[in-house]
């Protein structure tokens, strides 16, 4: 393993490109990064890759097992031409310029050909198949986990930024300057810390809500639930960043800052900061884990985004009545199984990191 | 050593403090009018204005943070909007439910978590390790309710082994599908700390002294290993028994256990100010509380924490 080290003394390679060197190398971490690679992946091209649009109704089909197969017309939508009216159907056969058919509850009927989305059988009438079944909408759990992808996700990013800002700088403030501030600023950390963060989350969660309601903000559910869980996950990172500050500090670099006279800012943000980055990368990918599971949790007491597409957690909880019924406990499951494997994914990725940026590892 | 222990507990009341006032600006200042909230949006202004001067509303911010303050202090949490009962007292009747599970859980994954982790210690990188260390990460991975559900459905559903919900005053196997549910995450996270620790110490010389004086390997793994590799052990059981009492909420609900947890979820369900603040409150001052009894029983054991 020395050979690592000689290379790395003839390359100069910079910190980040040792840890992405061995990252790659490490399993877990790469089967972390393959999942999350694949999560956003879905996240960005849910519209495309959906079998379904994870919001249209067919209340005809609802509550369908795994793999079920329905037999559909598909008729003009005068109010909008891209989403076609979806007739469930058990047959039917063109006559002249009629479509004839037996609905869903057995009833015969008629469509005009020129009422048809599409001139040809091909194009009007399909046998649509909903692998992971439907919900009690009729919706399509398969096209419904898929875009959950991308709330849960974003929402996971997006309050582990916030949470990321918050820590830093408060964490930041108190390694550097140390003394009293560092005494204030770690009391409010404790304070924070004493409270259940779920509970937490859901209580500011409930205090945004209403100061929207009353003030009049234009916060929806997006926002109130990502600033409520960044807000009360901050703690973490502060006291990492506190902890690498306080050591960072005396390194002859930060000195020769002081001696040339740059400002506490500057020293901070430029200097110092760039040399704590590792762990904060390693805390901030099992952030974005627990951010994704409070989410979820947020919508067992009714806080959860559900518009215009739902997360996971609402998925579950939507779900969770089904759970004993033997042929839609997928509806709790299926969601169940997306945020463990993103949050599985998200940590494997983080146990990776922790080994790449371990400097005792670099050594060896 | 008086002084130290002395001054803990002013700094966990000043921490105390900070959470009762936290809680207070949260629930009062924001959320609107508590008044309206019991009356209903229908209700005429008259009798919301009365309810304010009943309840203390109409005075100044600090007056009623005073009130509230001295009203705490005497252990009295108001009482609940949806069930006009008294908080303190409708927390304290579920408190022994969830100290019970919590307590349990904490027994299980401690003794466990420590046993896998000395197992996955003894081989490293073997397959048993990867095995064991690819479990754990997924058992903190999981999200409770993930868990719960999932465990519902297998034993309760699907085997019937286990009943699927309840308390057990109608026996004592209602307890083992919530204990293990909320186990998993501190075991996995016991597990992966005793084995990383346990490498620490197995690196040492003395172990080497150890090997080449004979000992035979559980006897280097308990007896010089294990003893060496327990302070951070101790440390994460100790920071988890102070929050598990929180981890219980969703946990609760799923196998509807009468505990805290439950009386939160309702609480927020219902928009039950009062009892909202009197749980999270509660969850916190036991932290706290917990969190003091750790450090004190820390200093008493271990002579180099006074000093720093």
């Amino acid at each position: 393993m020395k050979k690592t080290s000689a290379k790395v003394m003839q390359t100069g390679e910079s910190v980040g490109q040792l840890a992405w060197k061995k990252l790659r190398r490490h399993r877990a971490g790469s089967i972390g990064m393959i999942i999350v690679g694949l999560l956003t992946l879905i996240a960005i091209t849910a519209d495309i890759i959906s079998p379904f649009n994870p919001v249209s109704q067919v209340l005809e089909y609802s509550l369908k097992p795994a793999m079920f197969r329905g037999n559909a017309l598909h008729v003009k939508n005068p109010s909008n031409p891209e989403l076609p009216i979806v007739i469930p159907i058990k047959e039917f056969h063109q006559q002249g310029d009629s479509v004839f058919y037996v609905d869903f509850s057995g009833r015969a009927d008629a469509q005009p050909l020129i009422a048809m989305h599409g001139t040809s059988a091909q194009e009007f009438h399909s046998r649509p198949l909903y692998i992971l079944g439907t919900d009690a909408f009729g919706r399509d759990l398969l096209s419904r986990v898929l875009h959950g992808a991308r709330i849960s996700l974003v929402v996971g990013v997006l309050s582990q930024a916030l949470a990321l800002l918050i820590g830093i700088v408060l964490g930041a403030t108190a390694g550097y300057f140390r003394g009293k501030t560092d005494g204030i600023i770690m009391w409010v950390c404790n304070v924070v810390w004493a409270f259940p963060t779920i509970l937490l989350a859901i209580l500011f969660s409930i205090a945004l809500k209403t100061a929207n309601d009353a003030f009049g903000f234009s916060l929806d559910a997006f926002w109130q639930t990502f600033i409520a869980i960044g807000i009360s996950s901050w703690v973490d990172i502060a006291r990492v960043v506190r902890g690498q500050f306080f050591s960072l500090r005396e390194m002859e670099y930060v000195e020769a800052t002081r001696a040339l006279g740059y400002g506490a800012t500057r020293t901070i943000f430029r200097h110092i900061l760039p040399n704590a980055l590792g762990p904060i990368i390693v805390l901030s990918t099992a952030g974005i884990a627990s951010a994704v599971i409070i989410e979820a949790s947020f919508s067992f007491v009714g806080l959860g985004i559900q518009k215009p597409q739902p997360s996971w957690g609402i998925l579950i909880f939507d779900g969770y009545g089904y759970i004993s019924n033997p042929d839609n406990w997928g509806l709790a499951v299926f969601p169940s199984i997306a945020i463990a494997l993103a949050v599985y994914g998200f940590n494997l990725l983080g146990d990776g990191l922790n080994d790449a940026f371990d400097p005792k590892s670099l050594r060896r | 050593m008086t002084f130290f222990i002395l001054r803990k507990i002013l700094y966990a009341a000043s921490v105390l403090l900070g959470v009762i006032t936290t809680t207070f600006v949260i629930t009062y200042v924001l959320p609107g009018d508590p008044a309206r909230l019991m009356l209903g949006q229908r209700a005429d202004p008259e009798s919301v204005a009365s309810l304010q001067r009943q309840l203390g509303l109409d005075r100044p911010l600090w007056e009623q943070y005073g009130s509230y303050i001295a009203k705490l202090a005497k252990g009295d949490m108001g009482r609940s909007f949806s069930t006009n009962r008294d908080v303190m007292g409708s927390i304290l009747e579920r408190f022994p439910a969830t100290a019970l599970l919590s307590l349990s859980a904490m027994a299980l994954s401690t003794v466990i978590g420590i046993l896998l982790g000395i197992i996955a210690a003894a081989r490293p990188n073997s397959w048993l390790d990867t095995a064991l260390m690819s479990t754990a990460l997924l058992g903190i991975s999981l999200p409770s309710f993930v868990v719960g559900t999932m465990f519902l459905l297998l034993f309760g559903v699907t085997l019937r082994w286990t009943p699927i919900s309840g308390y057990i005053d109608t026996g004592w196997n209602h307890l083992l599908l919530p204990m293990i549910t909320l186990a998993l995450r501190p075991l996995s996270v016991i597990a992966r700390v005793t084995r990383s620790s346990m490498l620490e110490a197995l690196s040492q010389d003395y172990i080497r002294t150890a090997r080449a004086k004979g000992a035979s390997v559980p006897s280097i793994l308990l007896r010089h290993a294990l003893r060496n590799a327990l302070n951070p052990v101790i440390t994460t059981i100790s920071s988890w028994l102070a929050g598990l009492l929180a981890g219980t909420v969703f946990i609760e609900y799923i196998f509807n256990w009468p505990g805290i947890g439950m009386v939160a979820l309702d609480a927020i369900l219902k928009l039950d100010y009062p009892m909202i603040q009197g749980t999270v409150q509660f969850t916190a001052i036991i932290f706290v509380l917990v969190n003091l009894l750790v450090d004190v029983t820390y200093a008493f054991l271990d002579p180099k924490v006074k000093l720093s």
